[in-house]
């Protein structure tokens, strides 16, 4: 069984005044939770430039309603430009410039795609990397004769 | 203007070599090089019931910019998780919702957040399941 663990930390010593920040989380990715380890992953990077429209990141072509995580995270250097990031119609927020992302994300449907959008300056390019870890996928069918 | 910092770190043995993802961010305000400087504070509620409720009211912060969320179940049982929803609903069956994904025991998220809908989640039990969860927003 694989065993892929993630491990998060939030700090600062300014936000909250009279009491500084610490958060501290690790879990290790299950399918549906329980048992058995997660034993697929996607990984890449790419770049996305401002002039196209949304794009799908990936595919829910998975098992729906299952356990799946998303890490995805924005290269850019320059701080106006950002990744809209979504699942079918819906944005779930803004990814900045330098931010990364940890979602959860069970393919509710198959239609439940993840997309993601450059904004900026016009033409701008943004260079992203992302990871999914998954309980399952189906491989497209061939088109071929 | 405030800092924070996030630093996620991903270990995984899936592949025949491991995969190690280390990553650290300041959180700024959209589009911008300062931080950003309101938060919800940390929160914590026990849910009983599998009812989905609104835990982050998106009226609470400015909508379209860099606000983002994080959130922990903290319960030890994996079995128990929570649906985490963009809509008045965290139903998974529910057409006018659009559910993100589910949180079992232990694990946790930080995503960017539109702030246009609100955040809902539902428990997938009875059983006392205590979410920890907190939005940093500008």
């Amino acid at each position: 069984m694989a065993t892929t663990t993630a491990t998060v930390s939030i700090s600062s010593s300014d936000l909250q005044p009279g009491s500084s920040l610490n958060l501290h989380a690790s879990s290790t990715l299950m399918q549906a939770g329980l048992t058995a380890g997660l034993e697929l992953v996607d990984m890449g990077k790419g770049k996305l430039t401002e002039t196209t429209d949304r794009d799908a990141l990936h595919e829910a072509l998975g098992t729906i309603d299952s356990a799946n995580w998303v890490y995805l995270c924005n290269n850019a250097t320059d701080d106006t430009h950002y990744i809209k990031v979504g699942i079918h119609e819906t944005v779930i927020g803004n990814l900045g410039a330098g931010d990364w992302m940890w979602m959860p994300w069970n393919m509710g449907d198959a239609d439940a795609e993840l997309n993601i959008e450059a904004e900026g300056y016009t033409d701008c390019t943004i260079p992203y990397e992302y990871a999914i870890f998954k309980t399952a996928y189906t491989l497209a069918a061939s088109t071929a004769a | 203007m405030a800092t924070i910092n996030a630093t996620i770190s991903v270990n995984s043995n899936i592949m025949s070599y491991p995969i190690n993802i280390h990553k650290s961010m300041s959180m700024k305000k959209f589009q911008s090089c300062n931080g950003l400087e309101e938060t919800s504070g940390l929160r914590t509620k026990k849910f009983t019931s599998a009812t989905e409720t609104v835990v982050v009211e998106q009226d609470e912060f400015t909508s379209t910019k860099a606000s983002k969320v994080y959130m922990r179940n903290t319960s030890s049982d994996k079995a128990h998780y929570f649906y985490v929803a963009k809509h008045a609903s965290a139903a998974a069956a529910d057409t006018n919702a659009e559910t993100i994904g589910k949180l079992y025991g232990g694990d946790w998220m930080l995503i960017p957040y539109l702030a246009d809908v609100n955040i809902t989640v539902a428990s997938s039990s009875t059983d006392p399941v205590v979410l920890e969860y907190m939005v940093f927003a500008e």
